[in-house]
């Protein structure tokens, strides 16, 4: 990417023969991994390629969420993230493939076909921005992929896919254009080859936006200047409940990164997040009493798949439903719906909402201690699209365990590789304080 | 007193109609039983002292964030609220009747 | 015996834009759905902003109310799935309203309020082929979709109809001087009424435009459920619906499920909190209230509380109007006694408003001098009143026409007959009775119907009066 900018720069560079080449080759991408769902129609213009997850809007582009019942959906607007991008140069090579509405951790519950694993056509890439991270490593051109986390939704699928998954502060970036999951920890970030590209990829998109009220006000910050800053004298907080039932080459892989940071002049210390176990529970009554508020609106009136009116309003609007949304939509907005029921929801989304406040105050404090906590990015290397089909969904929700904490309290994360097991990737998680991105691209680039 | 950690098909039924997803039968069966095996792995949240925590809404705090009372005075030309539906009558969305 | 009632009431508040977004909600004039964006729509991607004044004007009622403030609180989604919701859950509030606890006096009857939030007001439905019971099906206008409502509950201190009705005026009184609702914008109030009499479960009939539809429906409420009573019926939980049409009310056979709405905070929208110096600012502008206003009245204009009270409570625009004319009339007693008796009458007559009516202040001052000036007298400017509001036609003109209606000659003639056929008031007149004349000018307004001068006719009987 910086060589490119740097082509570009010096106008050694035909743009026409540039895009025509980008465009070829992520069809390519998208017939051998089935990254994308969508393809940019018309004949882009721009220099810097960029794929956005299908779950933000696209104006002119549609965008279904991953879902059938949006097969239909051209929005009528660009999020402010695609917006930004736009304004430096970007153009929009297509949209990625994910879960339906980010509801997974494998990028195997879409509507649309699941991605493969470029490192292994029968592995699956991660999710929930599973197109998103399988396009970022199988791209033979400079690219940005804008993705989105919920719970894990970036760090996984880079981790899965050899590539470098950044997710900012809650906040940070616009979630204007963003079809929410839960909108209380939805974060836009972005997944790239290096650290380099997902801090210029940061720098793009992050900013004060009016239009989302939970918008930072603050101006726009260059990431790209931490690149390679010294980490001497950092203070790496490695947590003991993050190791437990982790793969373990995995634990070995992300013990060399944190041995290399050390070798660097940072120091590390062992320490203990006793509040961990509740942060996967947490999340998920959170997120998913959330995430079944968002989904009422789909009902097939006004935009999206519908039928020609028949019925009253119930009959319709469960004819719609039923049709539209996948297996995992409809478990998590029975459970979602359940969480918040009169009678239930103080013993779920309000003691939920409580445990966020205890966990965040337990970080903070380790905060106080350490520039940045090391954790491995997942417990297990991606497995085999038929090994996922054993699973219950009480364990596949147990596989966010590493990236609910963060996610749920809205700390800036970043997933890097960490060495290769049999020939697949595994990745270490960095995560720091609310606003500490530079700390975070400086790490991920010493590790690199 | 009630076990909160536990999901039965009747309610799953309840669920299925508030919020109209049309569940047949063995799929109540199935998501009851996923959903018991999820609830009980969130069991543990019991053991966790709230007393006197504020329940955080938000991450980080989010406060006041307003916006002034002007009304647009020009809409985006481009702007068709029906262009992304068939089920319209003239300027209105066309949708089912109530009973 | 036992009857109990508990309101609540939905007023759209006066605000240029949405509850939470920049389309206008002045839908005067405009297309189904022209006032819509992806917000109101609850298109996917789209998010909320609130907008500040929908929560001052919140503000403002519960100072006006008597109200505690709450001074952090938040929005909720509350979830239910219907076709006038564009994102199938309501932006409202649910477990920290704006504002509770107030209190608002009627006479001698004390309503309380149980709390007054704001929210989102939901799509204007047309039910094609039918009413809402029956029709094929429903066409929607999200012109409607997010104008923000300030929703005041009261606690079921009612034990009648009719106290409803009185309750009612009196708050659309005080909301209008407020600022918070201008009817002239069209904005509506719309009521929930909760009734239940003795032994019964409670019903709510929802949605009525109209406070006299407000009585109605609660008369019919009483006399249906005391029917049901004495026929030892169960008197079912439930929600109905009114019809203007036959003022009757019908069970929408909502099943009892629908009522699981599933609160959470909504997590787009930011905690809203007011600190003293936001609170100091609205109270400092807040505007006179219409109590204050009475007393004023009965200070400034040296007014009994009678005549202020009428003026004040008919409704904020007569008592505007009445000061209007106070500025350039110098006597506040006789304006308020002409406006209070006869040109109120006159409006109540034709069931109209002094903001809908043709009436200005400019057309009344002027009426005024004519009767201060002796160009007409009493008897006649009760007429003339009539024919102003009628006509519009400014009262100095419509004097003048009515010279010009008849002329001297015919009036001679009508007066000499009168005058012929009534020897024993000319008898009376000539005795020193002198109500003996306005006896003759009335017989001469009949003759004429009323289309002459009582001025002139006063003159020229004085004239030709036998010696």
């Amino acid at each position: 990417m910086k060589e490119h900018l740097e082509r570009v720069k010096a106008q050694d560079f035909d743009n026409g023969e540039f895009i025509e080449k980008v465009m070829q080759s992520a069809s390519n991408i998208s017939n051998e991994y089935s990254a994308f769902i969508t393809m940019a129609k018309d004949k882009p213009n721009g220099i810097l390629p960029i794929s956005v997850k299908d779950n933000i809007c696209t104006k002119g582009i549609r965008t279904t969420a991953g879902s059938k019942i949006l097969d239909t959906y051209v929005p009528p607007f660009d999020a402010t993230a695609v917006s930004k991008a736009k304004a430096s140069g970007g153009f929009v090579i297509g949209k990625t493939a994910m879960d339906e509405f980010g509801f997974g951790t494998f990028s195997t519950n879409c509507a649309y076909g699941a991605p493969k694993n470029p490192h292994n056509k029968e592995r699956v890439c991660g999710g929930s921005s599973g197109g998103a991270a399988c396009v970022a490593y199988a791209a033979d051109f400079p690219h940005i992929a804008i993705a989105q986390s919920t719970g894990g939704s970036i760090t996984a699928p880079a981790a899965f896919t050899g590539t470098v998954g950044l997710t900012p502060t809650y906040g940070l970036v616009s979630r204007w254009g963003l079809i929410d999951y839960a909108n209380s920890m939805d974060r836009i970030g972005v997944i790239g080859k290096c650290s380099y590209d997902a801090a210029l990829g940061l720098s793009i998109i992050s900013g004060y936006d009016p239009l989302d009220s939970t918008s930072m006000n603050r101006g726009a910050t260059d990431y790209v200047k931490s690149i390679g800053n010294d980490v001497k004298g950092m203070k790496i907080g490695v947590p003991k409940e993050y190791f437990d039932g982790v793969d373990k080459d995995i634990t070995e892989n992300v013990w060399k990164s944190i041995k290399l940071l050390e070798s660097m002049g940072a120091t590390y210390e062992e320490f203990s997040l006793k509040l961990t176990k509740y942060a996967t529970p947490a999340y998920y009554i959170i997120a998913l009493s959330e995430a079944s508020t968002n989904l009422a609106k789909f009902c097939g009136i006004r935009y999206g798949i519908e039928k020609q009116i028949s019925g009253n309003y119930d009959e319709y609007f469960s004819a719609i439903r039923e049709l539209g949304f996948g297996t995992e939509a409809k478990r998590r907005i029975i459970l979602g719906t359940y969480a918040r029921m009169s009678g239930y929801r103080d013993a779920y989304y309000i003691r939920a909402l409580k445990i966020r406040g205890k966990i965040i105050s337990e970080f903070k404090a380790a905060f106080k201690r350490y520039d940045s906590i090391a954790t491995p990015s997942m417990p297990i290397l991606p497995p085999k699209f038929s090994e996922i089909n054993s699973l219950t969904p009480a364990q596949t929700y147990s596989m966010d365990r590493l990236t609910t904490a963060p996610n749920l309290c809205g700390f800036p994360t970043i997933s890097v590789p960490a060495g290769t097991i049999n020939g697949l990737p595994s990745g270490i998680q960095l995560i720091a304080d609310h606003l500490n991105e530079n700390k975070l691209v400086a790490l991920a680039s010493a590790c690199e | 007193m009630k076990d909160y950690w536990k999901i039965d098909e009747d309610l799953v039924r309840h669920i299925s109609l508030i919020s109209k997803l049309n569940l047949t039968n063995e799929e109540m069966t199935g998501y009851s039983k996923d959903l018991n095996d999820v609830l009980e792995s969130f069991r543990i949240l019991e053991e966790v002292d709230i007393t006197g925590v504020d329940a955080a809404f938000h991450p980080l705090s989010v406060e006041n964030a307003f916006r002034e009372d002007t009304a647009s005075k020009e809409k985006d030309n481009a702007w068709d609220p029906l262009s992304a539906t068939e089920n319209k009558e003239g300027d209105y969305y066309k949708g089912p009747k109530i009973i | 015996m036992g009857v109990m009632i508990g309101l609540e009431v939905h007023c759209q508040l006066n605000t240029d834009s949405k509850l939470f977004c920049s389309d206008s909600q002045d839908h005067r004039g405009k297309r189904p759905n022209e006032n819509t964006c992806p917000i109101c729509l609850g298109f996917p991607g789209s998010k909320p902003k609130i907008s500040k004044k929908a929560i001052e004007h919140g503000m403002t009622i519960a100072l006006a109310l008597n109200c505690n403030i709450s001074r952090t609180m938040f929005f909720s989604r509350k979830t239910y799935f219907y076709p006038d919701m564009s994102k199938n859950y309501q932006i409202t509030q649910y477990e920290v309203p704006l504002a509770t606890e107030g209190l608002l006096s009627v006479g001698d009857l004390k309503i309380r309020i149980r709390r007054v939030h704001i929210e989102e007001d939901p799509a204007r439905l047309v039910h094609v082929g039918g009413d809402i019971t029956n029709s094929e099906y429903t066409l929607m206008d999200y012109n409607r979709s997010g104008v923000p409502l300030a929703e005041i509950v009261t606690e079921p201190d009612f034990t009648s109809p009719k106290q409803t009705r009185a309750f009612l005026e009196k708050l659309m009184n005080m909301l209008e001087h407020t600022g918070v609702y201008d009817p002239g914008k069209e904005a509506t109030i719309r009521v929930d009424a909760n009734v239940s009499i003795d032994g019964g479960e409670r019903v709510e009939v929802k949605n009525i435009t109209g406070f006299e539809n407000v009585e109605k429906a609660l008369n019919y409420e009483i006399i249906r459920q005391n029917s049901l009573k004495r026929s030892q019926m169960k008197i079912a939980r439930e929600t109905r619906h009114f019809d203007a049409t036959t003022s009757t009310t019908k069970s929408l056979r909502k099943k009892e499920y629908e009522d699981d709405y599933g609160y959470i905070f909504d997590p787009d929208l930011p905690m809203v909190r007011i600190d003293d110096e936001w609170l100091a600012k609205i109270k400092r502008l807040m505007p006179e209230l219409p109590d204050q206003r009475v007393a004023r009245f009965v200070s400034q204009y040296g007014l009994t509380e009678y005549y202020a009270g009428v003026i004040v409570y008919t409704d904020k625009r007569f008592a505007d109007f009445y000061e209007e004319c106070c500025r350039s009339n110098g006597h506040p007693d006789i304006v308020a006694k002409w406006a209070v008796n006869y040109l109120l009458k006159s409006l109540n007559w034709r069931s109209e408003k002094i903001s809908d009516s043709k009436v200005t202040p400019k057309g009344f001052v002027e009426f005024l001098a004519l009767i201060e000036n002796g160009k007409l007298n009493e008897r006649f400017a009760k007429e003339l009143i009539k024919e102003y509001v009628d006509t519009g036609v400014s009262p100095g003109e419509l004097l003048y026409k009515t010279k010009l209606n008849i002329s001297e000659e015919d009036l001679r003639d009508i007066i000499a007959k009168v005058l012929k056929e009534n020897g024993r008031a000319i008898e009376d007149y000539r005795s020193g009775r002198k109500e003996s004349l306005q006896f003759l000018i009335g017989l001469v307004l009949k003759e004429t119907k009323k289309q002459s001068n009582p001025n002139e006719i006063s003159k020229l009987l004085t004239e030709m009066m036998p010696r």
